[in-house]
């Protein structure tokens, strides 16, 4: 674009830049504050006195963490889960969109197929019956009632499958000449050409599968069970609530020592870093990834 | 072929799946339909039997390092002595999280052996869809005559409560009565002020009394506050129970009002407490009261917590609300002024009465699922937590681990069931024994509570100079707060009433919350003056009425009636 | 369906079974977990009770679609769906194209990828975690409410105030998402021939100017389709957002279907009417999808699916 060389343009140029900086630091600043509650003494954080600086600095709500055994039990139910979703989702979504690229003059039943996963993207028979399902499965309380229901993402099949449709027919073309199948083809022609939408589609499912609370909340029927972010969310506790429902003063006294909430702002920290640590690597698909999804060449 | 046999096994496997899911759960469980043979009741003889639980926990349950929920001192006791295997079929938080548990299992037609219903309705629901066991012969064979004693304190409403069709469908919890929310009042200031209160010392006050007294702290000002209060309320001015903290309730109930209650008036119709003339007549005090600048002017903003630092700031003296606030509210006053003294007073009426209704005697229930073979071991359950281990002390010295649990204070979520169960007048009881230890008239042994026992210690320990705050409220809720609910029991000073506590009606379910905006919104408007006493309280009756109240009262009759 | 696979070979059967192949075990999977509950939704039709299961339950036809109808919740529910959902597309939006084109003129790399990893990152976090920042941000005593009331205007009830609690769920949705929303708009702009805006700065066009008769009507398509794909979320409202920040307090104004059907249907143990509001609304959904991509089929040549 051109840059008209006038005062007016340099003006603007500030503004934009000023705006831009603006929408950043909104963006930051919140992000901030919970950190700086984490790092907090408890008593300033009662009182709301912190802003984007810690007060009264200390680590001690990180060094109650480290013995907090729940919170590294859930901490691993959802490493576990994020790693065998990744794994089964890719086995499964990457042949299949490949499949899907198919003429249905190759592929006859291909339209049938299509309809089938528009229609489980659209359509679904509710929380109560999946519930029976993945029960009279015997499920419950496992880990993979956390994976299997979410097994095919539709999303990311239609994601691959616009890649693939990307990919220069003749690459294929003269792996089948020499004789490669189907299978071949998807393994050492596809594939290869694919890893950037590959890692599009596992940002999607990783951060999917990390930052979902509510199968845990369902299929998991002890805390014991409950995956990250089910935990998490298990923490907020609502003290009106409490003081209406309890039972016995004693039950009252408790509830000074519930509201940890420099405790749990160290917890929610620490639950976002395996996202932070994978953000920079995966941040440059997104692009690839968003605009696969929208903007068909 | 591969590909045709792969075919065939998914076909196959997903019509396995689909049989399995849609006929499992119309057949309810199938794990419990073996041992159909005859009821054995000897614990020992029976073999050890599985029981299911579904289990309602706390966030902080203060267990020692190792146990859990599953595995604590409670439940190994009661596996040995019942010869069971306690498994939690879920374990969750009460409120919404537990009450989804439920649904879920419920859904899926299969519930544990034994849990807890948090309300009426849904106990009303498992019994139409007879989905729990008829306990009446178990109940009359083997609950304890003890624990028989605790229900009849009662005079039936605990066990009429679960009674369907004349069969016993639930074990109830117990809720005794709250007694009357009490003046709490700032008496360091009293003193410091020169004032005299509760003159006769009958340790009751009429409104007048407490009117002058507001008006006293103000002009007084014992400690400088640049805006001193009167009497502060919560935006929703009344409670739904005798002793609501925060509210107005004590005023109205001394007016003969009893704001968010059905009961019979004085011509035997039913009716709610909170569109009755005497309403209106509390109304119009507190209006009066407002208007004179005695309640607090921005009555209706304040939230709770606001409330509660106009009494840290010295800004408050006078708090309503139940015997045991100095436990969790009064306690944030006294850890930022140790000079802080509050003492209570009840509100009488014009005959001197002291205004007060029953609580609703059960609103929690322990059920068994009608698949489990053996009712009879949730009556031992009960006979074991609520008369062997208050009872028995050879029961602690068997379970040292039990014992120090009492001592510890772990919360009592972790018994296997998480109700109550004492006499209507527990209460008072075991005061009547930390009363009489504290004046050296019994000892410390005596008192037959772990928590009665830690609360005399505490209060042994500050009366000689820890100046510990836990001392400083057991002091205040139980020598003054239960003190003086003993005192107004001893003297006869009770007026009682009995609401009637019905189950949620149809129009309830979907007109309700609306009737509680109408009326607290109505109530602050009126007692602010930005309505008119007289056409506002008309507009908002005729509303209630018009909106579903009406209605839900009719609907409330035909209930009584079944 | 199987008869039909067991047909006769054609020409390219060899081939065909490998694309079965890649395409069964998902689709195993999809039957299970998506097709084989769906027979559930008959209880929409019954007055299901669990103990007798879908086939003991009496049915009962429309009955709890009738209920549905007539129950003065339902209206505002859907109120208030709408009306957060549109909010959240509309301003979405209009912050997401606006920010693209502002980035589009940063010609510092550093800032210009710093800001995009700031702003993208909240789309990555969880509603639980940044539900529990909104709460420590937006209660009567949080950090807003202390600036709020030090320039004068005074304390706002951000979570329990019927006024503005819609508003809030509105204003943290866009926050979340603008970032992230606006890449496919900032890959629009990129794709605009650089010839035009030469051509139209020669011609002596200010930059709104350029601004709004180049870059705009090249977004457009995208504008368009993103519009379409948006649309068809329009009853939900956000289930994770609005459940983590929402209370009885504000019922009137944020409960939106998902959370209802959650409360009524599972919470509630109304499960046949949970699921007549649930099928309707996927009904309503579905619908919406189908004519959206005929639209944007017909009117950009793209479709959604």
């Amino acid at each position: 674009m051109i840059d008209n060389k006038g005062t007016s343009a340099r003006i603007r140029n500030t503004v934009i830049h000023l705006i831009v900086i603006l929408l950043g630091l909104i963006c930051l600043l919140p992000l901030i504050n919970i950190v700086a509650i984490s790092f907090s003494g408890s008593a300033a954080v009662t009182a709301n006195k912190v802003g984007l600086l810690p007060v009264d600095f200390t680590t001690l709500a990180y060094s109650r963490i480290i013995s907090d055994s729940q919170f590294w039990r859930s901490f691993g139910i959802s490493v576990i889960r994020v790693a065998l979703t990744l794994a089964l989702n890719l086995v499964l979504v990457v042949p299949m969109s490949y499949a899907m690229t198919r003429k249905t003059s190759e592929f006859r039943f291909r339209n049938v197929y299509m309809n089938l996963l528009i229609f489980a993207m659209l359509f679904n028979g509710g929380m109560i019956p999946t519930y029976i399902v993945v029960k009279n499965l015997g499920l419950l309380n496992s880990i993979w009632a956390l994976i299997l229901p979410g097994a095919v993402p539709v999303f990311s099949v239609i994601l691959m499958m616009n890649f693939f449709k990307g990919i220069p027919r003749a690459l294929e073309e003269a792996a089948i000449v020499d004789g490669a199948n189907p299978l071949q083809v998807l393994l050492h022609v596809m594939i290869p050409c694919a890893k950037p939408s590959i890692a599009t589609i596992s940002l999607f499912s990783v951060v999917g599968s990390w930052n979902d609370f509510f199968s845990g909340l369902i299929y998991m029927q002890k805390v014991k069970d409950y995956p990250i972010m089910t935990y998490i969310q298990s923490l907020s506790i609502d003290l009106q609530e409490l003081v209406n429902n309890a039972a016995s003063s004693s039950a009252l006294e408790n509830i000074s020592e519930l509201s940890n909430r420099n405790l749990n702002a160290a917890k929610i920290v620490v639950a976002v870093i395996p996202l932070l640590l994978i953000y920079p690597f995966l941040q440059k698909y997104l692009i690839s990834g968003m605009t696969m999804g929208a903007v068909k060449e | 072929m591969f590909n045709r046999k792969l075919k065939k096994a998914a076909a196959l496997t997903l019509a396995g799946i689909m049989t399995l899911s849609l006929w499992g759960c119309g057949s309810g469980s199938g794990s419990t339909s073996e041992s159909s043979q005859e009821t054995v009741t000897d614990p020992a003889g029976r073999g050890t039997v599985t029981v299911t639980m579904g289990r309602q926990t706390t966030a902080n349950p203060k267990f020692p390092s190792g146990d859990s929920y599953e595995d604590n001192a409670y439940i190994r006791m009661t596996e040995e002595k019942l010869n069971i295997d306690i498994q939690d079929e879920f374990e969750a938080e009460s409120g919404d999280d537990y009450n989804r548990q439920v649904s879920l299992a419920l859904s899926a037609g299969t519930l544990p052996s034994m849990m807890k219903v948090a309300s009426k309705d849904e106990l009303t629901e498992l019994y139409e869809n007879e989905l729990i066991a008829d306990l009446t012969d178990v109940y009359n064979q083997y609950a304890s005559d003890y624990v028989k004693a605790i229900y009849d304190s009662f005079d039936g409403r605990a066990l009429d409560n679960v009674t369907y069709d004349g069969k016993i469908m639930a074990i109830p919890a117990t809720a005794s009565d709250a007694g009357t929310s009490m003046c709490w009042v700032r008496s360091d200031w009293v003193e410091s002020l020169g004032l005299t209160v509760d003159e006769d010392g009958d340790r009751c006050l009429t409104l007048d009394e407490v009117r002058a007294l507001a008006k006293a702290f103000i002009d007084g000002n014992p400690e400088q506050a640049e805006h001193p209060v009167g009497i502060a309320f919560n935006a929703s001015l009344t409670g739904g129970t005798s002793d609501g903290t925060n509210t107005i309730n004590a005023i109205a109930y001394a007016l003969g009002a009893y704001p968010r209650l059905w009961f019979e008036n004085a011509a035997g119709e039913l009716t709610y407490g909170s569109i009755e003339p005497e309403m209106k007549e509390a109304l119009s005090v507190i209006r009066s009261w407002y208007e004179e600048g005695v309640v607090d002017n921005q009555l209706g903003t304040r939230t709770w917590d606001d409330i509660t630092s106009l009494l840290t700031n010295g800004q408050c003296g006078i708090v309503f609300g139940s015997w045991h606030i100095p436990d969790w509210l009064l306690n944030n006053v006294y850890t930022l002024n140790d000079k802080a003294v509050f003492t209570p007073y009840a509100v009488v009426s014009e005959e001197g009465k002291v205004n007060c209704t029953h609580a609703n005697a059960t609103g929690e229930f322990v059920v068994v699922s009608a698949d489990f073979d053996h009712p009879e071991i949730a009556i031992e359950i009960l006979n074991l937590f609520y008369d062997d281990l208050v009872n028995d002390s050879a029961l602690l010295e068997a379970y040292p681990d039990v014992a120090s649990y009492l001592n510890e204070g772990v919360d009592g979520t972790a018994r296997p069931f998480n109700i109550e169960v004492k006499s209507n007048t527990y209460l008072l009881d075991e005061y009547g024994f930390l009363k009489a230890a504290l004046a050296g008239e019994g000892t410390r042994e005596e008192i037959p509570t772990a928590e009665e026992r830690s609360n005399y210690d505490s209060i042994k320990a500050y009366q000689e100079g820890s100046g510990d705050v836990t001392g400083w409220c057991k002091i205040h809720s139980r020598t003054k707060g239960v003190d003086l609910l003993t005192y107004l029991t001893e003297n006869d000073l009770y007026n009682w009433v009995t609401p009637v506590y019905p189950e949620t009606t149809d129009t309830m379910n979907t007109s309700w919350a609306n009737l509680q905006t109408l009326e607290e919104e109505n109530f602050i408007k009126i007692v602010t003056g930005a309505a008119p006493l007289d056409e506002g309280f008309e507009s908002f009756v005729s509303g209630w009425k018009a909106q579903g109240g009406d209605t839900i009262i009719a609907e409330i009759k035909a209930q009584l009636e079944q | 369906m199987k008869s039909k696979m067991l047909k006769p070979l054609n020409k390219s059967r060899g081939q065909s079974s490998f694309f079965h192949l890649f395409v069964m075990p998902g689709m195993i999977f999809l039957l299970i977990f998506n097709y084989l509950p769906m027979f559930g939704l008959v209880m929409a039709f019954q007055d299901f009770v669990p103990a007798k299961g879908f086939f003991g339950s009496k049915f009962v036809g429309l009955k709890h679609f009738r209920y549905m109808l007539q129950l003065p919740d339902i209206g505002r529910v859907i109120r208030n769906t709408l009306i957060i959902a549109l909010g959240k597309i509309f301003f979405g939006m209009i912050l997401a194209i606006a920010f693209a084109i502002l980035l589009n003129e940063i010609r510092m790399k550093f800032l210009k990828s710093t800001v995009q990893t700031i702003v993208y990152l909240p789309h990555f976090l969880s509603w639980v975690v940044l539900a529990a920042v909104a709460v420590n941000l937006f209660n009567l005593d949080g950090s807003v409410n202390q600036i709020l009331s030090s320039i004068g205007i005074g304390k706002i009830n951000f979570l329990g105030s019927n006024q503005v609690f819609r508003k809030l769920i509105i204003g943290t949705d866009v926050w979340k998402e603008f970032g992230y929303n606006s890449v496919v708009y900032l890959a629009a702009i990129t794709g605009i021939d650089p010839g035009l805006h030469e051509a139209a700065a020669i011609d002596g066009a200010s930059w709104w100017k350029r601004i709004w008769h180049i870059t705009i009507p090249g977004m457009m398509p995208i504008i368009m389709l993103m519009t379409a794909m948006n649309l068809t979320s329009v009853l939900s409202a956000g289930f994770d957002q609005v459940y983590n920040l929402y209370s009885p307090i504000v019922y009137e104004s944020g409960d939106v279907l998902d959370t209802y059907v959650y409360r009524i249907g599972l919470v509630g143990r109304q499960y046949s009417f949970g699921a007549a509001v649930g099928l309707a609304r996927s009904a309503v959904a579905t619908l919406m999808m189908v004519t959206a991509n005929h639209l944007t089929d017909k009117l950009t040549g793209q479709r959604i699916y």
